[in-house]
């Protein structure tokens, strides 16, 4: 019953989120899941140069890009996830996993709490991700309200 | 007298000036390290230049030469009041000032009040405490990756946090985009490219190697001390954006990874044995034997966690999983329905793997999201069912056989006796102790065998400059090419006399598993060679390999039987079996059948070798 209501609350969430363009106009955050690579370039520089491909970073990130930075994530932190949204949703549906560790850490959540936090998301696996065409920024929005909505993680809501 | 009695007390910058010349500072290790001088001429007139090659780095003008000035200038430049801010010496080179303030004995509330607001900014996100080396193994489709690479990766403290937020470092050359691969060895090998350091999360390279890659990851915890890990990370911002010269077989990725240890440990001496090349993994095996770690934890990529996970299914329904990939509909057949829990969980998360791993590195693909999604969950359904076993880890690649090779050996041609000698500076041949190496990669770049004959005629038995072969058997879910690429100086019997020839091979084919173990391929060749009896300089050839590979306990036993012609209508056949046998992973024998039929002439040679394996 409380997964239903979690389940509502969420779904209008999510239609606020998607009212706005994800994460504001030319945003990453607007990522679909399973959003591939851009093809063989891609890979070739990266196999070619033993760096980055291509970008000079050095731990600090510039800015936030025009995107909107509400919410618990930082800007980093909702970047990550946009890009791990494919290891992520597959730890989300098993249960378990580094992405999945790695989410929860950038959310805050403590050690204690993480088997909780995976739980949540492994039970709201289909308010998480609603379709194949889902976007990392609905699902940042859903796992804020899932956090906010269970006793044992609310502490952890912005 | 009060305010000389004061100055007296406080010493100035002019007092540490000399304090430092005094105490011969600027040619102490540690500040050597620090600015990447090579120490060249003579012990007692040392002359110096610093490997970096980026202005930005020097604060006196003559610095990347003279590590006094470049001493002098670092203090006088922690004294000054300007420039305000990031630009200020001490915000830009905190490890130098670190060092020359434990040196010379002056406390920070000697030096202008400052803020580095820049560099606070990446304190507070670089967290680090504890230090891993991390080894992405080899990587044959790529000339710049196939020896494998290493890295750092900056962990903090807190056991339970997560790896994929780790900061990795990595050491890599900036290649302009466009370039293309054999560009780059190019360049690489002359030092056309500046090489940089960068950082970034962890996952990045996790993407990188094990998913777009599909190499697995080694990593070694090191253990530095908070402290050593500190002055580490002191320097690295110090190389933010610098450029240094970049060679891809000695001042490499692996090499400033050394440097790297060198200025978090002072005392440590890893780089001077890799000064002529730095083979990634040799400079892990230093890094271990100078006590800095003793563990490994092994990263499998995409592929290898795949196929663990089709270990633990049926070959029967391996088309299945494959049917599965493509549509789940087939979840509402008989065949899947009739499966126990377990087995429907496996069967599915292998199903979303393997589309998942066809998808890497193309372009999103609408019909293959939606199957993925659909599998994903399915998954999500079937998790509490889904048995996790931990993923079994091959050989390390630190434990492998060394990356040189010395052997000896006798050896009969046509009733002629020979000593046969060899070196080999790099890495490994298929009929070798395959342990800790990647299955079915040969990589050998410089291999030298010299023969002395019963007559006393001293020869160049041959030279391989490079030898790459990827033996990829292929199977139901995997359908890589197998392909070999070899250049060298060989030699022929050619109208009735043997003569060195040069030349080079490529080609490609297929490669099957008959059974585990056991592998046959198939490859269409193509040859140059020059040969002083041929009336061009270069005669192409086309022809065709084949041959079978078998691996049982410490022996290798492989076959091949190649067969050539050349535009000029000669013609020539070869039969070589090679048997290994490893024992141990610095010992090993070989015996070696090689049968040749040219036009005219016939050859049969046979060899037994004794090989030595060793780390340079």
């Amino acid at each position: 019953m409380k997964k239903l209501i979690t389940g509502a609350v969420l779904l209008g969430a999510a239609s606020t989120a998607s009212a706005v363009a994800p994460g504001g106009p030319n945003c990453g955050w607007g990522n679909m899941l399973f959003a591939g690579q851009s093809g063989i370039v891609y890979h070739f520089l990266a196999s070619t140069t033993n760096g980055t491909s291509g970008n000079n970073t050095f731990g600090m990130t510039s800015g936030t890009n025009g995107c909107s930075t509400d919410g618990t994530l930082t800007y980093g932190g909702k970047a990550m996830v946009s890009a791990m949204l494919d290891e992520f949703s597959e730890d989300v549906a098993r249960g378990e996993g580094d992405a999945l560790t790695a989410v929860a850490v950038a959310f805050g959540i403590e050690a204690d709490d993480r088997a909780t936090f995976a739980r949540v998301a492994h039970d709201n696996f289909e308010v998480i991700f609603p379709s194949a065409d889902v976007t990392a920024d609905h699902v940042i929005a859903s796992l804020e309200s899932l956090i906010k909505a269970d006793p044992q993680l609310a502490k952890y809501a912005a | 007298m009060l305010s000389s009695a004061l100055l007296a007390q406080t010493p100035t910058l002019e007092d540490y000036l000399r304090q430092a010349k005094e105490q011969g500072l600027a040619h102490e290790p540690v500040w050597l390290n620090l600015v990447h001088y090579d120490r060249t001429g003579p012990a007692d007139t040392p002359q110096y230049r610093s490997q970096v090659d980026d202005d930005k780095f020097f604060l006196a003008e003559n610095g990347r030469r003279d590590s006094v000035a470049e001493l002098e200038a670092t203090l006088r430049g922690l004294f000054a009041e300007q420039p305000q801010g990031n630009q200020h010496a001490r915000c830009r080179f905190p490890a130098r000032t670190a060092w020359l303030q434990e040196q010379l004995a002056f406390g920070a509330e000697q030096l202008p009040e400052l803020s580095c607001p820049d560099y606070a900014e990446w304190r507070s996100i670089v967290k680090a405490e504890r230090v891993t080396l991390i080894f992405p193994s080899y990587y044959l489709n790529s000339p710049s990756s196939m020896f494998g690479h290493t890295l750092l990766r900056l962990d903090p403290a807190d056991e339970s946090h997560s790896e994929w937020l780790s900061w990795a470092v990595n050491f890599g050359a900036e290649v302009v985009p466009g370039d293309n691969s054999m560009f780059y060895a190019f360049k690489g090998l002359t030092g056309g490219y500046p090489g940089r350091f960068n950082v970034e999360q962890y996952y990045r390279k996790i993407q990188e190697y094990n998913r777009d890659e599909n190499r697995d990851i080694w990593e070694y915890p090191l253990n530095l001390s908070t402290q050593e890990t500190e002055r580490m990370v002191l320097h690295l911002w110090e190389l933010k954006e610098i450029d240094f010269d970049y060679y891809f077989f000695d001042e490499n990725c692996s090499y400033r990874v050394m440097e790297l240890l060198e200025v978090a440990r002072p005392g440590l001496e890893l780089t001077e044995r890799f000064e002529n090349t730095a083979i990634p993994i040799d400079t892990v095996r230093g890094a271990l034997e100078n006590g800095l770690g003793n563990s490994r934890v092994y990263r499998p990529s995409k592929a290898s966690e795949l196929k663990e996970r089709l270990r633990y299914i049926p070959e029967y329904l391996h088309p299945r999983v494959i049917a599965l990939s493509h549509s789940t509909d087939e979840m509402q057949q008989d065949w899947f329905t009739a499966l126990d829990a377990p087995m429907q969980a496996r069967v599915i998360e292998a199903a979303y793997k393997y589309l998942r791993y066809r998808q890497v590195g193309l372009e999103r693909d609408p019909a293959a999201a939606k199957t993925s999604f659909a599998l994903l969950g399915a998954l999500r359904q079937h998790a509490q069912a889904l048995p996790r076993e931990d993923t079994i880890a091959p050989g390390p690649p630190d434990l492998g056989h060394g990356s040189r090779r010395l052997s000896i050996g006798l050896g009969q041609a046509e009733n002629l006796d020979y000593l046969n000698f060899g070196l080999r500076l790099s890495l490994h041949s298929l009929e070798e102790r395959g342990y800790g190496f990647l299955q079915g990669a040969q990589i050998n770049l410089g291999n030298f065998q010299g023969r002395l004959d019963e007559d006393g005629h001293l020869r160049i038995e041959r030279i391989d400059l490079v030898d790459i072969f990827s033996l990829s058997p292929r199977d139901r879910f995997f359908k890589p090419l197998s392909w070999k690429v070899i250049t060298g100086l060989e030699r022929e019997w050619i109208n009735g006399r043997e003569r060195q020839v040069v030349h080079v091979n490529g080609g490609a084919g297929y490669a099957t598993e008959l059974a585990p173990g056991v592998q046959t391929f198939a490859l269409a060749m193509a040859r140059l060679e020059h040969n002083s009896q041929f009336s061009h300089d270069l005669e192409p050839a086309a022809g065709l390999l084949t041959g079978l590979l078998w691996h049982f306990e410490q022996h290798t036993a492989r076959l091949e039987l190649g067969a050539e012609k050349f535009a000029n209508g000669v013609s020539r056949r070869r039969a070589v079996y090679r048997h290994g046998i490893a024992l141990s992973a610095a010992h090993a024998l070989s015996l070696e059948f090689e049968r040749h039929w040219g036009d005219v002439h016939h050859s049969t040679r046979a060899t037994l070798r004794y090989h030595y394996y060793y780390a340079p």
